[in-house]
């Protein structure tokens, strides 16, 4: 088995118990994808045709709209799964956008293959519908985060998930991400100095 | 390099880029600013004078590059041959231990706000890598004004490795001030 799908598999059997079964058929329905760094994976508009698994590199979804106001709603990186979820699995237009930041490779699946193997393999589904509600979990937590925490605390929670994103990502975005102005990104992480 | 085909000079800038981002995300941007704003140990630029001096280029040719591009459509052309002037000038300016006078207008200042500094120079970075994917589809040797005579115009090829070679030759001169 190659590497990338090895680390598919730890991360679904960190979800739960999956026979060797269900396994194999899950693994045949992957392919690999890489992209260079600020492409744009998925638009805004478009139903989003594809579920990626980050093999390496960072991305971002986010929202933008005409009047230029832009959100970082969350950063994907190994090993973990990306595109836009809800577009994908809902199969309505995205909201968002979804671009690399870093040079990325992914392993990528399409809805229909994925929607195909989960309507005959009940214990998959019930692991991808683990998946979701640990996604939803992170969504609610980081809503907590954005209403209560001061931008410091937002700011080292994120380093705390993700200790080498101040290296591998422009400050712009993690800026963005937090809620802050970007140029007062720096004064934050003098204050912080880790 | 005199000739190329348009997809291998392409795709040799878009990895020189890479690679200029790559040390601005991973170093610069997260040096504090007084080693940002110190002078090299020669009294020569500090590392946010060198991009401050590559931001003039950028703020002169990104939005001409990006007109250049728009400008044309669809050419199948599958070879680049550098102009005589173009070809010199990117040769030129191509890292070496030769140094140039810095030209009016873009001699870089020195009470920078330096993060700022970076923090553009990175936005201009990812522009120019957006113009390069798009190029793939626009004719390489329509003429661009250039930002030191209005006389002379060069083929955006050309444009695209001078700037991509100067951005090199600065960056390394840079990277000196931390080593």
């Amino acid at each position: 088995m190659n590497e990338e799908l090895l680390r598919l598999k730890q991360l679904l059997n960190g979800l739960g118990p999956l026979s060797d079964d269900d396994w194999i058929a899950f693994s045949l329905i992957w392919e690999p994808f890489s992209a260079k760094r600020k492409e744009l994976i998925t638009v805004a508009g478009d139903t989003e045709k594809y579920l990626y698994f980050v093999v390496e590199g960072v991305q971002r979804v986010y929202y933008f709209d005409e009047q230029g106001r832009e959100a970082t709603i969350v950063f994907t990186y190994a090993p973990s799964f990306g595109g836009v979820i809800d577009s994908l699995l809902l199969q309505q237009p995205s909201k968002y956008f979804y671009e690399t930041l870093t040079t990325s490779i992914f392993l990528k699946t399409t809805f229909t293959e994925l929607n195909l193997l989960l309507s005959t393999r009940p214990a998959l589904e019930a692991l991808v519908f683990k998946g979701v509600v640990q996604v939803l979990s992170g969504v609610l937590e980081r809503v907590t985060e954005l209403q209560c925490f001061t931008s410091e605390e937002k700011f080292r929670r994120l380093l705390f998930r993700s200790p080498h994103i101040l290296q591998l990502v422009p400050h712009k975005y993690l800026a963005n991400y937090i809620g802050i102005d970007a140029t007062n990104f720096s004064k934050l992480i003098n204050r912080i100095k880790l | 390099m005199n000739a190329s085909t348009k997809i291998d000079l392409l795709d040799h800038l878009n990895s020189r880029v890479q690679r200029h981002l790559d040390i601005a995300v991973s170093k610069f941007q997260n040096l504090d600013e007084s080693t940002l704003l110190k002078p090299s140990s020669t009294g020569g630029w500090s590392i946010a004078q060198c991009l401050d001096h590559l931001n003039s280029y950028g703020d002169f040719y990104l939005p001409e590059i990006k007109e250049a591009i728009k400008s044309t459509q669809g050419s199948p052309q599958g070879e680049f041959r550098s102009g005589w002037l173009g070809g010199y000038f990117a040769k030129m300016m191509e890292p070496s231990a030769k140094k140039y006078k810095a030209l009016k207008g873009h001699i870089p200042h020195s009470n920078l706000d330096a993060h700022a500094v970076i923090a553009k120079f990175i936005s201009q970075q990812e522009d120019l890598l957006k113009y390069l994917q798009l190029a793939v589809l626009a004719d390489l040797d329509i003429r661009v004004p250039i930002s030191i005579s209005n006389l002379i115009k060069l083929k955006l090829g050309d444009v695209l490795k001078f700037l991509i070679a100067h951005n090199e030759r600065h960056i390394q001169q840079a990277l000196r001030n931390i080593q």
